[in-house]
């Protein structure tokens, strides 16, 4: 059994939405630009191709495509089927880029039509499959009406943010996602995806880097940035129902800022005050780490002992990433990892997270 | 030593690989510099299908100042992390523990006649543990 909590499905073009689409969205979805609609997107590219070359017939895409398209049936015969997959959660790939989008009314407008796409393209049709909800993260009433509208539909087991923002996801701004997040019972799950790209910040601080080996290494910068705002802004007192799950943003790098936060948080904490506990606390009860793309130094043992800290057996889940280059076969990668690791993150912690039954023994 | 035959006509085309199915295994075959080259369809990373999905690609180089393209193209790119393995030899350069199985493959007479005996390499190298991906 495996629950792989990170898949991503997308529309082969924008245009698969609009019948989806309010009446306005639909308009600017057909005729803005020279033949409708496009998306910001990144200005590095994978030098030999960020999607998983046997999930597409490259003879047949056309030039500069970003996006290949693959069908439910490719899924579950690389994925659902031959790894046991009890339970998947589709991830958006393009439909990441709507928070960061300048205009917000048509960021919700998009969102809206990308959740019911999905419902009616891929939801339904397979039961393992739940949706991560897509909502405008610049506009937080918006997103929470969004997400109190699938509220009773139960397609959607997560709330979807990208790590490009515009401000750091514990600002009060965001109070609202946060709310209706935690009233309705769904996780925040905020995935790497746009950093540097539209309205976001940048990457790091650093400036603006040259190749994608460096926007690839480093993108796990914004979910730290995410965690340790939300973490300092005491979201998780003020929402205590309220769970996050930090995607594909590395694993090793967070101990670091953790042990580093907490040794702040000791001297500085007359400035957080809502922040009661000591922060990496918050994390055992609130907080779960997807694992791809797994570190992979060449001493296995090596990462056993700088994840021990992470308590990776409470907070690690399982993502494939299907199907991107970087996927993470279930078989092979659980292996690098320590024996009494891996049926919590191949399956337990998630199934607690999702509320998914585990079968009896037989 | 077990061995199977098939057709001189599965010879892939330079430039290509085809895959056959060999005792329970799937083993790519590649026709570079006059010969024929087994490799098991399995990345020794993790588990990709090498062969079958995989693309041969050339060996691009710098010494810092100049890149150069090597001919022809010898290495064999993994479809789903994209590292480079040597058709020749198993190796990959950025990986000196990840080696891909290889089997030795020959023409005889109208037939190409694969091993089934994975060719034992002098260095040891990172393998799957199992044949079930092969």
């Amino acid at each position: 059994m495996l629950i792989d909590c990170d898949i991503h499905v997308t529309y082969g073009s924008l245009g698969e939405l609009a019948p989806f689409a309010d009446p306005h969205t639909r308009e600017l979805i057909e005729r803005s630009g020279v033949a409708g609609l496009s998306m910001p997107t990144y200005p590095w590219v994978h030098p030999s191709g960020w999607i998983r070359r046997d999930t597409y017939d490259a003879e047949a895409v056309e030039a500069g495509t970003m996006f290949p398209g693959f069908t439910l049936d490719q899924l579950r015969g690389h994925v659902l089927d031959p790894f046991d997959v009890a339970f998947a959660l589709a991830n958006p790939d393009e439909a990441a880029c709507f928070s960061v989008l300048p205009n917000p009314r048509l960021a919700a407008g998009l969102a809206s039509a990308y959740n019911d796409w999905l419902v009616e393209t891929w939801l339904r049709h397979e039961p393992r499959l739940r949706g991560a909800l897509v909502v405008p993260a610049q506009w937080p009433e918006a997103a929470a009406a969004e997400i109190r509208r699938h509220a009773a539909g139960g397609h959607f087991a997560s709330v979807f943010l990208p790590g490009a923002a515009r401000i750091p996801y514990g600002n009060p701004v965001y109070d609202p996602i946060w709310a209706a997040a935690a009233e309705v019972g769904l996780p925040m799950a905020v995935h790497v995806h746009y950093e540097g790209v539209g309205t976001s910040g940048p990457l790091t601080g650093a400036g603006m880097p040259d190749f994608y080996t460096e926007f690839h290494t480093l993108n796990g910068a914004s979910l730290q940035g995410h965690l340790v705002s939300i973490l300092c802004h005491g979201v998780f007192e003020r929402h205590p129902e309220a769970r996050l799950i930090l995607m594909e943003g590395g694993l090793v790098g967070y101990v670091g800022v953790l042990w580093r936060l907490d040794q702040n948080w000791r001297a500085t904490r007359s400035e957080i005050p809502w922040c009661r506990r000591r922060p990496s606390e918050y994390i055992w009860d609130h907080v779960r780490f997807t694992t791809q793309p797994l570190e992979a130094p060449d001493d296995p043992q090596q990462l056993a002992q700088a994840l021990a800290p992470l308590h990776p057996e409470r907070t690690l889940i399982y993502a494939t990433d299907y199907p991107h280059w970087d996927f993470d076969d279930p078989d092979q990668t659980l292996q690098t990892l320590p024996a009494a690791w891996r049926e919590p993150i191949r399956f337990r912690t998630a199934a607690e997270l999702f509320e998914v039954p585990i079968p009896a023994p037989a | 030593m077990r061995t199977l035959r098939f057709p001189r006509s599965a010879v892939p085309a330079p430039g290509q690989v085809r895959t056959v199915e060999a005792g329970g295994r799937r083993i790519g075959l590649v026709w570079l510099d006059g010969d024929l080259h087994g490799l098991a369809d399995a990345c020794p990373h993790r588990g990709a299908p090498l062969c079958s999905a995989g693309t041969l690609v050339h060996r691009v180089e710098s010494d810092g100042r100049r890149v150069v393209r090597r001919e022809p193209a010898d290495q064999l790119r993994c479809p789903w992390h994209k590292w480079d393995f040597d058709v020749r030899t198993g190796a990959c350069a950025e990986a000196p523990r990840m080696r891909v199985r290889r089997y030795r493959v020959w023409l005889e007479d109208d037939e190409i006649v694969v091993s089934l005996a994975p060719v034992r390499d002098p260095t040891p190298a990172a393998e799957l543990d199992d044949d079930r991906r092969t």
